[in-house]
């Protein structure tokens, strides 16, 4: 008994020393141009179908939207609720989930063909940055893995939806 | 102070003894080293869990409070740009203190730009190139931070040259510490 006791003895500290209760990982975002608060947005005439297909995530300080190539649908509304002790706003990520996966589902359908990977998260300026990687961790849970960060103004925003809406000719913004 | 009496003295000496010593009768007190070689058994396979042999390579701020995510990529050494709520860091150094004026603009902020067009061309002096590992740069935020802030961040990252960003997180299994999924 007493050998693997000094064996404890060295081993433990040693693995003390080297454990890491937390840890640390990464979110590689894709270049995204951003959206100047004037909403002079640069558009490219060269975009790729991917782009051109490629799903929004809108959030505002009251709702949540889905902006795809089908139209923009509203996803939830803001609700308050206690994150480490304190109140903050969040949203419904349950239902987000389920709209993006029945986006995926319809985009396989439409564009079998297309890969979709990239996604857009276009939020107003006031947006809490835990939000906004709850909601990347949504989209890469239904394979849209290269999250985009843009922001604007709400009134940009509302203008950007207002455009959105006018060129799918119908949608609801 | 009086000296004990005799009464005294034997219930002093055998105090936390058991009457079999007291009576002078040797008990030998042996370690049971089973039960304390089960709790090693377990402390070791919770610590070999833990084990990290890459070392930690990003430090926490005690002010800050990292998001979770339940992201997978493995951090790797890059330079690191911190957001806190008062400042922004580039490599631990403060460039810019956050304002109202930063807040309320859309723009790439010059003075970070300064400082991250600096810390490229040096790598590019020191190491006579850039390949894309140089290219990159880990955002640490903390959760509080606006999205114009990140943004802002983000786009002078992008226009000093750094065309990689990584948000840096803290992993989590399953569900975040609040509950949800």
């Amino acid at each position: 008994m007493l050998p693997v006791m000094n064996l404890f003895c060295v081993i433990i500290p040693f693995l003390l020393l080297s454990a890491s209760f937390l840890e640390i990982a990464i979110i590689e975002m894709a270049p995204t141009e951003g959206i100047s608060t004037s909403g002079a947005g640069t558009t490219s005439l060269a975009r790729s179908e991917e782009d051109l297909l490629q799903p929004k995530v809108i959030v505002t300080d009251t709702e949540l939207f889905l902006g795809t190539v089908f139209g923009s649908k509203h996803v939830s509304y803001v609700y308050m609720e206690i994150r480490d002790g304190v109140e903050v706003p969040s949203y419904d990520w349950q239902a987000l989930n389920t709209e993006l996966a029945g986006f995926r589902e319809q985009l396989e359908e439409a564009f079998p063909t297309i890969p979709v990977s990239k996604i857009t998260i276009l939020t107003v300026d006031d947006i809490r940055y835990d939000n906004i990687v709850r909601i990347i961790d949504v989209c890469a849970d239904n394979g849209f893995d290269q999250p985009g960060l843009q922001v604007a103004a709400y009134d940009v925003l509302q203008r950007q939806m207002a455009a959105q809406a006018a060129a799918q000719g119908g949608g609801t913004p | 102070m009086s000296a004990p009496t005799k009464r005294h003295v034997p219930l002093l000496l055998g105090y936390g003894k058991s009457k079999a010593s007291i009576r002078g009768k040797s008990n030998t007190v042996t370690l049971n080293l089973t039960s304390m070689i089960d709790m090693f058994t377990i402390l070791v396979v919770f610590l070999l869990k833990s084990y990290n042999a890459d070392g930690q390579i990003v430090s926490v701020s005690a002010e800050m409070m990292l998001p979770e995510s339940r992201a997978v990529q493995p951090v790797s050494l890059n330079l690191e740009v911190t957001i806190t709520a008062s400042a922004i860091l580039v490599d631990g150094d403060p460039v810019v203190a956050v304002n109202e004026t930063i807040l309320s603009e859309g723009n790439p902020i010059p003075e970070l730009v300064n400082r991250l067009v600096d810390h490229l061309e040096y790598t590019r002096q020191v190491r006579g190139t850039t390949d894309g590992e140089e290219m990159k740069v880990n955002i640490m935020g903390d959760v509080a931070i606006p999205a114009i802030l990140l943004q802002r961040v983000m786009s002078s990252c992008a226009q000093a040259g750094y065309a990689t960003q990584n948000l840096t997180v803290i992993k989590v299994e399953g569900g975040y510490s609040d509950g949800a999924t």
